[in-house]
């Protein structure tokens, strides 16, 4: 069975995954720095140390993601927009819409039953509504992004954020802090704000069942609520979220060399 | 990729005489002033230039001086005076271009852009044009009429609207008899009329030429650099002559298989106003993917000659307020999407590609329903780009050009195309 590597250099991390037919037998995510070439680099080479295999087993290597074209020694590049369509179906094939949050951008998917984009939805210049946006929220409340997952759920009396801007929300967060609101009632209000702005990016391409939720703010549990309460569906997080862009950069890169050598 | 670096040779010989008649139209605007050739001042969408002209009045059209400003890279420093004297980061780019050059001298890189000393707002569609004649009548001190153009609401324009356009034309004309202290030729108005349809004629058959497969033309792109002789200099035997040139190298490419991309991959039927200061990147987005506009609807927003708006001289005012009430600048909502709906079918277009405009508030507000209507009402791919068409500072490149790529990949993807050679794109 061939061995392929989907590379996802994303604006704060760079994911891999090694798929061997349908089995992922490799995967890394670090954080990226100024060198995005070895970045990317050392990405592949840790998911092939975790797999136990080598770089010359590795049949074709498709990079995605806004630092796509500094994955110099892959052979395709794909649009992290068709790559989360296609990753998304191969975790859920029933898949009609993929809101993806990650780190500087919000992005809806509307996709077909093969997982080919059909239309999409993305927010314009601005980390409002992202991972950066609930990193610096949950930093002004004193937490780490990690631990603020589940804390929204002892929310009693939500407050409202109103501010979209990543840098006046933050002043907003504080002034609640400082006015004595309890973190699980400011965050309550934080997820509504960010799951209000994926909303209107849904409406545009259309909401229907299934929708996947993926990239790094899916891990989020508070998140995931807040979006299912809001769209009265249940919605699809896989652990694996994070990879979806890498996974489907490598199903394309799969696809293409066998379209290709067929 | 080789297409996105290559300079098109495509249409060179036609492009090569109109850039010498921009110049000599700038030079000669130039001495006007001086030897006291009175100018007059004019908006592109339905625009007078026949009556105009036969009063030997020069014309500026300063939305077209602003968008030379911001082919040239030159639009930014006009725009931060403008803000300087107190216009806002909303207010349109034509008009902060054009009041800022203004108040810096009206020097630009192709001429100095003389004063008016007649303003005619030939159209009222868009209420910011009427402020900013407005504002350039306050500076200049000079005389100002206004032509109030109704939005066309069916297709066939009422002759309750064509009766009240000829009736401020009348008016219009004794209004400039008295500006320019000559009498009315009607004579002359017809033989300018004449030239007019001449040259519409040609441009109508240049356009049609997107119908075929492969396309010979550039339908927005090159559609909209060939727009010039027929809105600024429309009436002259000049401009119906370059469309005549024009034509004759279309024919040519046809026989000899020179088209604007090496292979014709999607068909596009592209609606709004360019991204002026980006206009060649913007192009390289589209080539990279063998992308070529078929249609567009910005070409027309001067006049919906390809719809039978045409000028007549034996029918004057009659034909220039049917002209006026049609271009597409003016037409409602309905109208518009109907049109793009039907150059999609005529022009067997693959997909639409929007460019809307953030500083504009009049032609560009609405977009956003079309995209939906044609996207989930007709099925037809859409995509909606925004940027703007004076502000350097509002094109993203690395975001817009994420957004095509990934468009047209799942055009490509959708029809089962071969895979792209994706790899070292730039
Ligand atoms: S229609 Fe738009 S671009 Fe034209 S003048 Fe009005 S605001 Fe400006």
């Amino acid at each position: 069975m061939t061995l392929v590597a989907g590379v996802d250099i994303g604006s704060t991390t760079a994911k891999c995954v090694l798929l061997e037919g349908d089995r992922i037998v490799g995967k890394s995510l670090a954080p990226v720095g100024v060198e995005l070439v070895k970045d990317a680099e050392r990405a592949l080479a840790q998911a092939l140390a975790e797999a136990g295999r080598e770089r010359h087993e590795v049949a074709v290597v498709t990079g995605t993601g806004y630092g796509r074209f500094k994955v110099a020694f892959g052979r395709f590049t794909v649009t992290e927009i068709g790559c989360h369509a296609k990753g998304a179906h191969f975790l859920f094939p029933g898949t009609r819409v993929v809101l993806d949050i990650g780190g500087q951008d919000t992005k809806a998917i509307k996709v077909d039953p093969r997982g080919e984009v059909v239309d999409f939805a993305m927010n314009d210049k601005c980390a409002a509504g992202t991972g950066r946006f609930l990193d610096v929220c949950a930093g002004a409340l004193g937490f780490d992004v990690s631990e603020i997952g589940a804390l929204a759920e002892g929310a009693r009396h939500p407050v409202k954020v109103t501010n979209t801007c990543t840098v006046f929300a933050e002043s907003e967060v504080a002034s609640y802090v400082a006015r004595g609101k309890e973190p699980p009632d400011i965050l309550a209000g934080l997820y509504g704000g960010i799951v209000g702005r994926s909303l209107s990016l849904l409406q545009r391409v259309g909401v229907e069942p299934e929708v996947t939720f993926t990239g790094g703010v899916s891990r989020n549990g508070g998140m995931v609520r807040t979006l299912e309460r809001r769209l009265a569906l249940p919605v699809n997080v896989s652990p694996l979220s994070q990879y979806v862009g890498a996974i489907g950069a490598a199903l394309h890169g799969r696809e293409r060399t066998e379209g290709i050598s067929a | 990729m080789g297409a996105s670096t290559e300079e098109p040779s495509f249409l060179v010989s036609a492009r090569d005489r109109q850039r010498e008649m921009i110049e000599a139209y700038y030079a000669d605007l130039a001495t006007a002033g001086g030897a006291k050739r009175p100018v007059a001042y004019m908006l592109v969408g339905g625009n007078l230039t026949e009556i105009v002209r036969s009063f030997g009045y020069e014309v500026v059209f300063p939305e077209i001086v602003a968008l030379n400003c911001a082919i040239k890279h030159v639009s930014l420093p006009n725009i931060l005076q403008a803000e300087a004297q107190g216009y806002g980061l909303d207010v349109c780019g034509y008009v902060k271009n054009d009041l800022g050059l203004q108040q810096l001298g009206g020097q630009t890189p192709f001429g100095r852009i003389p004063p008016p000393d007649l303003l005619v707002c030939s159209f009222s569609g868009c209420y910011v044009y009427v402020k900013w004649w407005e504002a350039l009548a306050e500076k200049f001190g000079c005389p100002l009429f206004l032509l109030d153009v109704p939005y066309l609401r069916d297709e066939r324009p009422p002759t309750e609207d064509l009766g009240y356009i000829v009736a401020q034309l009348n008016e219009f004309i004794a209004f400039l008899e008295k500006a320019s202290d000559r009498r009315f030729d009607p004579a002359s108005l017809r033989r300018t009329l004449a030239h007019s349809r001449a040259a519409e004629e040609g441009w109508v058959r240049y356009l049609a030429s997107g119908a075929r497969r492969p396309s010979p033309i550039e339908a927005y792109f090159e559609a909209v650099f060939h727009m010039f002789p027929i809105n600024v200099l429309r009436g002259t035997e000049e401009a119906a002559r370059f469309y005549a040139t024009l034509n004759a190298e279309v024919d040519e490419r046809v026989r000899s298989g020179a088209y604007p991309v090496p292979e014709e991959k999607v068909r596009l039927v592209v609606e709004g106003v360019p991204p002026y200061p980006n206009y060649r990147t913007f192009w390289d987005f589209f080539r990279k993917w063998g992308a070529v506009s078929v249609a567009a609807t910005y070409p027309k927003v001067g006049g919906l000659f390809d719809r039978g708006f045409l000028h007549d001289p034996a029918r004057p005012l009659e034909s220039i307020a049917e002209y006026a009430l049609g271009a597409y600048v003016n037409q409602s909502w309905p109208l518009r999407r109907k049109l793009i709906e039907e150059y999609v079918r005529e022009f067997a277009a693959d997909a639409v590609l929007i460019h809307g405009i953030k500083s504009c508030r009049s032609f560009t507000a609405g977009q956003g329903d079309l995209r939906d209507r044609l996207i989930h009402d007709l099925g037809i791919p859409t995509l909606y780009i925004e940027s703007d068409h004076e502000d350097p500072r509002y094109f993203a490149p690395a975001q817009i050009k994420n957004r095509m790529d990934a468009f047209f990949e799942s055009l490509d993807r959708r029809r089962g195309g071969a895979a792209e050679p994706l790899r070292g794109a730039p």
